[in-house]
């Protein structure tokens, strides 16, 4: 089994040494990458193995009580019938056979999938462009622009929810523009609407994306070598040329990390689909996180919740496995 | 390369013995059966209508922020100066949420308000007010369609029937708001029969008025469908169905003129364009601002119309087919946990709901009286004036239901679903009654 880290770490992630700990500004003493090895090689040396894990206690504690036990717990518990309250009784995969056939669920985790697209394909598309346009060529150009583009994401959702209810409601802002540029006869209350409601809730996602995409892209940019833009524009480049041959290779790294964040908010999504719309009209904006959260929290089955939870997450560590794999540098 | 590959299976059995002691660690504490730490037996013994006489302090928990509850302990305090409420509330999602652990632990309160019946019930966390019900003579000061819906089995799934668990403590009722000036202007007086209520919409359309305000996003409809079943079946068939009762079946002649006005409604244009995407607060602020003839609504928005058009709104039940008045509704209600230390104390409290006194403060702070609803007064030409008059109509006729929402835990989502899909034109009548009745089935099984 070869390695997929989670998440991937650009630039580390594929190569065999040396090890992180040598950048730990260590890396121009010459004994550093040796203490580093041996400390990799730790089965030889016991004694300097448990010193490491002493080091490692605390997060390790940590990370036990507040992640692995909760999650396994998670596990523990979708083996169950339970409604929270009284003594629940064994259900062995009762629960996993009954998320894994029920037709709505199936439907709220192809719309999952399907907001990917504007959750990651679409903020990652804008995101390179504006990059490209703000921050191309190693500048730090329109930084109000950049602020604005970014503020979407100190926002917390659930005030994001609100706030677009609002302007997508019948006499919402995004009405009164369209009938102020004379497209009144296609206003409609958006988020009651069956075609549109799912495109509606989906752009709220890559609005509130667009700004992280945007920020990690301009950061990569600034890191590639300005050498490379010097010999690109020698070479008679245009700033497209420029793009595709300087910029995109180089943010291959971001690139990924982009995919991963994104991904996990759209295959997660809970909040702004919550407040909008609840999953509706009908159920045309269903999702599995808010399905999680009717089953344990509405239906009393906490059973049924943690099993669609334990696929969900499943279904996450697969997409972001994916991402790893194909934004990973060639070496 | 090597050495990363060698100390996989290292890292591996790391992993499980990790994975070994957690389990272990769960299993050791309270045992590897979620919620199986056993549950305490329903207190017996006599219980007694006398008051402390010395200092007492009776602790409440609730989610209701209106000030009633806050108000009536404040008057039951003057009434008896040796005795202070503690009254603590908490937010309603976070409450119904940590209820139970709360009820279940040593500190429980002598007073919790119950939201819904189910699992608190079911886990025996709160005693049965049967002896307290016969002390006070409950069963004779109220109408039993109010009391019905606190009563319920011992696994707490079919209401109105066993034991009673909770005392209401004031009422919220649904009926139709209408706009005063819009039906002056269409010489529509307020209509006392199905068929003047119908004429009444065929007359708003006509004069391109919009009849009836809705919105949908939550699924607000519902008033609507169960208004009309409940009209047209009578009350205590509807409640059969709402409690849960075996066999019941919402695909009655009722429940299908209630789906079929909904998708008629919708249809015909008497119905707002927008009303899937628009939730009842943006309804009830469409009403006021004069777009809608009716308004299918709750007493609780009653204040807030009356604010933002004042004098403009009146309020009645939904004309029945037999002239009698039904109501949507239920209440604020307390039950006695039953670990709570002062459970004759806290009965008391509850029998002081039934009082003039209570009634008017119920009233004031926008609920509906438990009892003496005849004698309460609101500011004059005010809208609850009008909703306090339906709700003795109500009362008089024993034609409370409770909401469709509350007959099992997943209606309200279903009736969402089902009720966008109707109104949207994607499923008929006919399918909106199966998915309620499908959902009725596996909810009271």
């Amino acid at each position: 089994m070869t390695s997929t880290s989670f998440p991937p770490q650009p630039g580390t992630a594929h190569r065999a040494t040396p090890p992180p700990a040598a950048h730990d500004g260590r890396s121009g003493r010459a004994g550093a990458d040796g203490t580093a090895r041996t400390l990799r090689v730790g089965p030889r040396r016991p004694g300097r193995q448990r010193t490491a894990y002493l080091y490692l206690a605390p997060a390790l504690l940590l990370y036990t009580c507040f992640v692995a036990l909760p999650w396994l717990h998670t596990m523990w518990l979708s083996l169950f019938t339970w409604d929270g309250v009284t003594a629940g009784s064994w259900a062995g995969l009762g629960n996993y056979h009954q998320v894994l056939t029920d037709p709505l669920l199936r439907s709220s985790i192809l719309h999952a999938l399907g907001f990917v697209v504007f959750y990651s394909v679409l903020p990652i598309a804008l995101g390179l462009l504006l990059a490209a346009v703000i921050g191309g060529r190693g500048g730090r150009r329109y930084p109000v622009s950049r602020t604005v583009l970014f503020l979407p994401q100190i926002v917390p959702l659930v005030a994001v929810g609100v706030t677009w209810k609002w302007m997508y409601s019948a006499d919402g802002m995004v009405n009164q523009v369209l009938r102020a540029v004379g497209l009144g006869s296609i206003t409609r209350a958006w988020l009651g609407d069956f075609t549109w409601a799912y495109v509606a809730v989906g752009l709220i996602g890559t609005w509130v994306m667009l700004g992280l995409c945007l920020i990690i892209f301009q950061t990569g940019i600034q890191k590639i070598d300005p050498s490379l833009y010097e010999a690109a524009r020698l070479d008679g480049a245009g700033p497209v040329r420029e793009f595709l041959a300087v910029t995109l290779p180089g943010l291959r790294p971001e690139i990924g990390v982009a995919a991963t964040l994104t991904m996990i908010s759209a295959l997660a999504s809970f909040d702004v689909v919550y407040v909008t719309t609840g999953g509706g009209p009908g159920d045309s904006t269903i999702v599995p996180g808010v399905l999680i959260y009717r089953l344990a929290f509405t239906n009393g089955e906490v059973g049924a919740a943690c099993a669609l939870a334990v696929v969900l997450s499943a279904l996450i560590a697969l997409a972001v496995a994916a991402v790893g794999r194909l934004t990973r540098e060639k070496s | 390369m090597s050495a990363r590959t060698s100390r996989r299976p290292a890292r591996t059995a790391a992993m499980c013995a990790l994975l070994v002691a957690a389990t272990a660690g769960l299993s050791a504490c309270g045992g590897l059966t979620p919620g199986g730490t056993g549950t305490s037996a329903a207190p017996t013994g006599p219980v007694s209508t006398a008051l402390p006489t010395g200092n007492a302090t009776l602790t409440v928990v609730s989610s209701e922020n209106s000030g009633t509850t806050k108000a009536l302990a404040e008057a039951f305090h003057a009434k008896h100066p040796n005795i202070t409420v503690d009254f603590q509330y908490t937010g309603e999602d976070d409450y119904n949420k940590s209820l139970n652990l709360k009820l279940s632990s040593d500190q429980a309160p002598d007073l919790a308000l119950l939201n819904k019946l189910g699992t608190t019930v079911k886990a025996n966390l709160v005693r049965s007010l049967d002896d307290y019900a016969e002390a006070y003579g409950w069963d004779a000061k109220y109408p039993s369609t109010e009391l019905d819906q606190w009563r319920a089995t011992d696994d707490g799934k079919q209401l109105g029937t066993g034991h009673l668990w909770a005392a209401p403590a004031g009422f919220s009722v649904v009926g139709v708001y209408y706009n005063k000036d819009t039906a002056a202007k269409l010489g529509i007086t307020p209509p006392t029969t199905r068929a003047e209520f119908d004429a009444a919409l065929a007359k708003a359309k006509a004069a391109g008025e919009l009849p009836v305000q809705l919105g949908n996003l939550q699924g607000h409809s519902s008033f609507i469908v169960q208004s009309v079943v409940d009209a047209t079946d009578g009350a205590a068939k509807t409640s059969d169905w709402v409690n849960g009762k075996p066999g019941a079946t919402i695909k009655t002649p009722g429940g299908t003129d209630g789906a079929t006005t909904l998708a008629g409604w919708a249809k015909r244009g008497y119905l707002p364009e927008s009303a899937n995407g628009t939730d009842l607060t943006g309804s009830v602020a469409e009403f006021t601002k004069g777009k809608g003839l009716f308004l299918f609504d709750g007493s609780w928005d009653a204040q807030k119309i009356d604010k933002a058009a004042p004098g403009k709104t009146g309020f009645l039940t939904f004309p029945g087919a037999d002239g009698k008045a039904t109501g949507i509704g239920t209440s604020v209600a307390y039950a006695i946990p039953a670990k709570a230390k002062n459970p004759d104390l806290a009965a008391a409290f509850l029998d002081f709901m039934n009082t003039p006194e209570a009634a008017q403060i119920q009233f004031d702070t926008g609920f509906l009286p438990v009892a003496h609803a005849d004698t309460v007064k609101g500011a004059e030409g005010g809208v609850m004036n009008e909703v306090a008059k339906g709700w003795a109509a109500v009362n008089k006729d024993n034609g409370l239901v409770n909401f469709f929402a509350n007959t099992d835990a997943t209606m309200g989502d279903t009736l969402t679903s089902q009720s966008q899909q109707l109104i949207g034109g994607k499923i008929g009548p006919e399918q909106y009654l199966d998915a309620l009745q499908n959902d009725w089935t596996k909810g009271h099984q």
